[in-house]
């Protein structure tokens, strides 16, 4: 379990499904924020340009009153009408959404963002980033009264064996009798489970990736009776992987 | 199971389902029709038994990615709130008319302690600075202390710094309700956070606003004062309590949700907060422009009698607004 997983939020819908929601990090957080920012300063300045034409005094007060009312109305109105997502966070994959994975209410909204001036705090959200760090959800304290958290969308990968990268170049796995065993002892969720340690491999710490795959090499090196003492976990891992994916050596008791 | 037949046929359903939801983002619901929406919902569902049979039959996080994210965007699509719609103009003058008051008169105990809370800091301030003049510079800002309050008064009696043109008066009053609406807003957030924090800062405003009486009372130039922060001053500090108050209100419910869950507890309380909060903008605003323009006015243009009673009468005619009941409310 790796803490992303420890850290998110399971919803139960009516169908009994458990959705699961995977808080925002506070540097995506950080980064959409800045985008969201510099798109407000842009606006504002857009609209002093506009307003200089008028009279001193009433462009002022209307410059002075639309820009408030832009940098407050800006995360209200795409929380609420943009599903949850302000340009800075659809550039970054992330989404607003209520404790129950629904979408924000304007009274939510605005109870999250009213709480936004103290987050603010002392400069550039130094409150709302330090509540993010202590809070297992990542949420600042706007998010906590208003229980929302900020997810982060999976991005749509395939995950496919392509992805696995070229197999190395001698794979002492496939000989007949190993291949034998590997095609009446392999079945499909360990096959599937197999793929995904692999892809998600990189993704490891060094040493919990050396652990797990010696794990799983272990379970493996007896289940089809390798006792090569040479042959390392993460090896023996990925040339078995490599053989229940490669397309010469299609397996067809599996298809 | 094999994942990859489940995976090819019943992928045209995803992407059906993608491609509805889609179009549901950028369309009204009437405008996609009962057919669209009933087949959204069906899709969905059979998506959600997918996911659960996924889960049972793979580890595979891209699939099981994709599928949460997909029966997610559905879940959000079907059982997302909504309700009646209005039209725009009559939910704003039903909201402002009836919501608002609703709203206040609801939490009135909390605002009923806001308020005690602030006057009994006022009257701390106040006491201070009879018994010792000298308190005064410990409990208000040091900027205040540039000049006596008797020279401040002679000052501006002199009209040497005038806001004289509507331009100017526009221009101060739009800097003053905006910078309000901030801090009514981090009080609001301090209530709600700590609960403590919130009645704190209302105390303390309310000490410094007192002392601040004191001094120019000691000085005797009351009526001064009463004029001069009277007009705005009677909408602004119960604008100023309000927001308190709707912390204090997000501030129980976040940490004293009795026996409701505590999400329960806050969004229950959250049309309060809504109308609070937006009730107590809307006065600053007013307050900010009366603040910037009719405060400003020296004894020479207006009598300061009529401005002290223009003071009351605003305050009047707030408290009759929220806490009156009126006809053909709900």
């Amino acid at each position: 379990m790796s803490a992303a997983r420890r850290r998110e939020r399971v919803v139960l819908t009516p169908e009994h499904v458990e959705l699961r929601l995977v808080p925002a990090g506070l540097a995506s957080r950080f980064l959409a924020l800045l985008v969201d920012a510099g798109v407000i300063l842009a606006f504002t300045a857009m609209l002093a340009a506009a307003l200089a034409r008028l009279p001193w005094g009433i462009g002022q007060a209307l410059a002075i009153t639309l820009s408030f009312v832009l940098t407050w109305a800006y995360h209200l109105w795409f929380e609420v009408r943009q599903q949850g997502r302000t340009w800075g966070k659809r550039l970054l994959g992330l989404r607003v959404v209520d404790g129950h994975g629904l979408p924000l209410t304007w009274q939510q909204s605005l109870a999250r963002n009213a709480v936004r001036a103290l987050d603010f705090l002392p400069v550039f959200y130094g409150v709302g980033g330090a509540a993010c760090l202590l809070d297992r959800e990542r949420r600042r304290l706007g998010d906590l009264l208003a229980d929302t958290v900020v997810v982060q969308e999976a991005r749509a990968r395939p995950l496919s064996p392509a992805a696995l990268g070229r197999p190395r170049q001698f794979n002492s796995l496939r000989t007949r009798r190993v291949l034998r065993l590997i095609r009446h002892r392999i079945g499909l969720a360990e096959r599937e489970f197999l793929l995904a340690l692999c892809l998600r491999a990189d993704a490891l710490e060094e040493s919990a990736r050396y652990d797990l795959m010696e794990e799983v090499g272990a379970a493996y090196r007896v289940k089809l009776g390798i006792d090569d003492p040479h042959l390392s976990g993460e090896n023996l891992v990925r040339d078995l992987t490599a053989i229940l994916f490669s397309d010469e050596a299609r397996l067809p008791a599996l298809r | 199971m094999d994942i990859e037949r489940f995976i090819s046929s019943r992928r045209p359903q995803w992407q059906q389902l993608e491609e509805l939801l889609a179009t549901a983002d950028k369309v009204p619901e009437w405008e996609l029709g009962a057919e669209r929406i009933q087949e959204l919902v069906r899709l969905y569902r059979l998506t959600c038994s997918d996911l659960n049979q996924a889960r049972s039959a793979t580890a595979n996080p891209a699939l099981l990615g994709y599928l949460n994210e997909l029966a997610a965007r559905g879940y959000r699509f079907v059982y997302r709130g909504g309700g009646r719609r209005q039209p725009a103009g009559e939910a704003v003058r039903r909201f402002f008319a009836f919501e608002v008051p609703a709203a206040f008169r609801r939490e009135r105990r909390l605002v009923l302690a806001a308020a005690a809370t602030f006057l009994l800091g006022a009257a701390v301030g106040f006491a201070a600075v009879l018994e010792d003049p000298r308190n005064g510079r410990d409990l208000v800002p040091a900027q205040f202390f540039t000049e006596s309050p008797r020279e401040r008064v002679a000052r501006i009696e002199r009209e040497e710094e005038r806001i004289d043109t509507v331009e100017k008066a526009l221009y101060f009053g739009a800097s003053l309700y905006t910078h309000n609406i901030k801090v009514s807003l981090l009080a609001f957030s301090l209530g709600a956070l700590t609960i403590l924090g919130g009645y704190w800062i209302l105390f303390y405003n309310g000490v410094v606003l007192g002392a601040v009486a004191g001094l120019y009372l000691l000085d005797g130039v009351q009526l001064f004062f009463l004029a001069w922060v009277g007009p705005h001053g009677a909408l602004e500090l119960p604008a100023i309590v309000f927001a308190g108050a709707a912390g204090l209100v997000a501030g129980h419910a976040l940490w004293l949700p009795g026996r409701l869950s505590r999400g329960a507890a806050l969004r229950r309380a959250l049309p309060s907060l809504w109308a609070m909060l937006l009730g107590a903008a809307l006065i600053l605003v007013v307050a900010g422009l009366i603040e910037g323009s009719f405060s400003q006015m020296t004894a020479k243009a207006v009598p300061y009698a009529l401005k002290v009673g223009a003071a009351a009468a605003l305050f009047a005619a707030l408290v009759v607004y929220l806490f009156a009941a009126r006809r053909g409310e709900p």
